[in-house]
């Protein structure tokens, strides 16, 4: 087991109202079944505050752009290292 | 008059010397040619310059126009534009807005007004649906854009244009409000100031006729669909603003850091959308019609005021190595009331920063110092100590004091937020656009190049044709009367949705292949006789019209627009070859351990010069002509032997 931290922004941030996670995982992959209790937790106390908050999608996989101590990851099977910071972003646009 | 609808039929002209008005010859020819917004400008101001013409000549106009789509109901088709010749660039620039104005103009019964002349004391032009009255705007003089559009003399109105004191100190960055929002690139406050024009307002009741009403309302509701139900339209933008990109641009090592030298900064949450929309915003805002609302609205000094974008945050934050979101929401609301284009201020400032830096020359300003930053705004907008230099953009700076390698712009405009040697596409637009340092006029590759789709941002494969075909994409969505962010959802939802989806990454890695065929399209716009779905503008213009319109007619108005500017900015006396960008950009590693992170730009210039059908950045006569962009052989002639010249 790995402890990273998770930190999150775009609509996945203002969605789920994670910012910055710390967990203990093995692989990229593990993160999401990790989040995704935190997901469920926050909403669950959010809604006690506002009962017409939506539940918000789970985060996966293949919904997110991901990185890695910086550097972009498209393996969801990539072992980590106690330490490692990963971002996970959604696509964005402006200008 | 016109027999189509959608249009009001009557171009203006005014002139400020005489203060008098009358109709501008425009036909229905001229409208299906041109379509509207900045291409029917370019044509106009084609037509009117001359070699030695320069921004400040009482005979430089003002061409403020609309699209077909402006006032007929569509979603985010509150733009107008504002074209002129630059004082920052000496060249053509075109400037878009959200403002009120447009619809207003409109209103009064005109698709169009150009404005020459210069008055010797401060002026308010109003334009109504009969008459056009010159009032002394002397109690206006000196007001910021806020307090100016707050004045008695002009409240009244729902469509404004004003001035701040930059535009009346002919700032070469100063801008033009209406309401909040701005047209700011390249000066046209400037323009304004030289003019002694410090607002114009119009009021009307009329509305544009409508070719087909009820497919057009049809239309209309599936179209708001679309840009709400869209990743980028229907969440980022309205949840984050154009602000939200930071992240995302640091993630890519496209955030512009210290004067461009750099594409990642430490404290870059610090300065992110999400802390200005977490901790800082007050409620979103939009421009009159639009569905996104990407604006943010913050608190000043008591006041809900408009919030920075991405530009401002990336170039008053990480570029001049400043984490002070506070200052930056600050200095977003002073910029606005001076009326100055914080792009090319914080450009400038930056370039200034570094050459104190450098031992060159102490502006006053340095990096990672911020506490003087809104003096230095003043003595910009007053023309005071310091500041005149600052106020003169980054080309002429360099020109005086030198370090043109690290002047951060193009043809003089200097450089939106992102930094291209990690997204060498957006680099080879910034370089190719026609007014300058413009991210939008670049073509906007950068929403391929990572932050919208993972398109491999370090090759130069398939860029050129890419740039082209989103060029002359943007500038016919442009020239609707619509905003630029509703052809984002151009791209389909899926691909921006899923970016590690198996049929995402398989799609995305054929765009460096798409070349011949994008370019085919591009070169042959009449190939393309498709409607297209995502692109509603296409149905749109027919159903408010009248004109028969496919991704044909999109491409051909787009690649007239992007040829018509640029001849005018060779006959204005654009050098051949003058797409180049600063030499930090194409000649340093952004990272010293990968070879790719520089703009291969010759590489990528030689495919596009081929696609577009130019030479060393000149479109050739007999592109023109396909074009249907007539000029006198000789005069053409005379404007490219200029061109070549080495002086």
């Amino acid at each position: 087991m790995a402890n990273v931290t998770v930190k999150l922004f775009g609509v996945l941030r203002m969605g789920t109202h994670l910012a910055k996670e710390t967990v203990d995982i093995e692989k990229v992959e593990d993160l999401f079944v990790s989040l995704n209790k935190r997901v469920d937790e926050v909403y669950a106390e959010n809604k006690k505050a506002d009962p017409t908050l939506e539940k918000p999608e789970p985060l996966a996989f293949k919904h997110t752009v991901i990185f890695v101590n910086g550097e972009p990851c498209k393996n969801k099977n990539r072992a980590l290292r106690d330490g490692d910071e990963i971002w996970l972003l959604s696509p964005a646009s402006g200008g | 008059m016109t027999n189509l609808k959608g249009y009001m039929g009557r171009v203006l002209f005014i002139d400020l010397t005489k203060r008098s008005f009358e109709e501008f010859p425009w036909t229905d020819a001229d409208r299906k040619r041109t379509l509207g917004g900045k291409i029917m400008a370019g044509d106009i101001l084609l037509k009117h310059i001359t070699p030695t013409m320069k921004a400040f000549d009482e005979d430089n106009w003002l061409v403020i126009t609309t699209g077909p789509l402006t006032g007929t109901g569509c979603p985010n088709t509150s733009r107008f534009n504002i074209s002129t010749i630059s004082p920052l660039t000496n060249i053509v620039t075109s400037s878009n807005c959200g403002g009120d104005f447009g619809l207003t103009l409109k209103r009064a019964g005109y698709d169009a007004a150009i404005i020459t002349g210069r008055s010797e004391t401060p002026l308010h032009v109003h334009i109504t649906q009969d008459n056009v009255e010159f009032f002394d705007a002397s109690d206006l003089w000196g007001l910021t854009t806020g307090e100016a559009q707050e004045h008695e003399q002009l409240k009244k109105y729902p469509g404004r244009l004003v001035i701040g004191p930059a535009g009346e100190h002919k700032v070469l960055y100063a801008c033009v409000f209406s309401n909040e929002r701005t047209a700011g690139r390249g000066g046209v406050g400037a323009v304004f100031g030289d003019k002694k024009l410090k607002a114009v307002t119009a009021f009307g009741t009329k509305l544009p006729e409508i070719y087909d009403e009820e497919s057009l309302r049809a239309l209309n509701k599936k179209w708001n669909n679309i840009l709400r139900n869209h990743p980028l339209t229907g969440r980022q933008l309205p949840a984050l603003g154009s602000a939200g990109l930071v992240a995302p641009m640091q993630a890519h090592s496209i955030l512009a850091t210290k004067n461009f030298s750099a594409g990642r900064f430490d404290n870059f949450e610090m300065v992110s959308g999400e802390e200005l929309a977490e901790n800082h915003m007050v409620s979103n805002g939009a421009c009159t019609t639009c569905v996104i609302r990407c604006a943010r609205r913050c608190m000043v000094d008591g006041k809900i005021v408009k919030g920075p974008e991405l530009e401002t945050l990336g170039l008053f934050g990480p570029n001049i190595l400043n984490d002070d979101i506070d200052k930056i929401i600050q200095w977003n609301y002073e910029l606005d009331e001076l009326g100055m284009d914080s792009i090319s201020c914080a450009g400038s400032v930056a370039f200034a920063m570094e050459l104190a830096e450098k031992g060159v020359h102490d502006f006053g300003v340095h990096f990672g110092e911020i506490d003087n930053i809104s003096q230095m705004f003043r003595a910009i907008a007053y023309r005071e100590g310091e500041g005149d230099y600052i106020a003169d953009g980054t080309k002429r700076m360099s020109d005086r004091f030198g370090g043109k390698e690290y002047a951060i712009n193009a043809k003089g405009m200097e450089l939106a937020a992102y930094e291209p040697r990690h997204a060498v596409g957006h680099g080879l637009g910034y370089a190719t656009a026609n007014r300058g340092g413009c991210h939008l006029n670049a073509g906007y590759l950068v929403v391929l190049e990572g932050l919208g789709l993972d398109v491999d941002s370090l090759t130069h494969h398939g860029k050129a044709a890419l740039a082209i075909m989103l060029q002359n994409l943007m500038e016919a969505v442009s020239a609707c009367g619509s905003c630029m962010f509703t052809s984002y959802a151009v791209f389909p939802g899926f691909l921006v949705d899923k970016p590690n989806w198996f049929v995402t990454k398989a799609i995305l890695a054929v765009f460096p292949y798409v070349g011949p065929v994008v370019n085919l399209l591009s070169h042959f716009t009449k190939v393309a006789q498709i409607p297209l779905p995502l692109l509603p503008h296409i149905k749109a213009i027919h159903c408010a019209t009248g004109m028969h319109t496919t991704m044909a007619s999109m491409l051909t108005w787009g690649a007239r627009g992007y040829n018509t500017e640029r001849i005018a900015n060779v006959i204005l006396g654009q050098k051949a070859d003058a797409d180049q960008l600063p030499k930090r950009l194409t000649d340093e590693l952004q990272d010293p351990n990968n070879p790719r992170t520089k703009v291969p730009l010759e590489k990528m210039k030689k495919v596009y010069n081929r696609g577009r059908g130019w030479k060393q950045g000149i479109p050739t006569y007999h592109r023109l002509k396909t074009l249907g962009i007539i000029l006198d052989k000789k005069y053409y002639d005379e404007a490219v032997a200029r061109a070549m010249r080495k002086d």
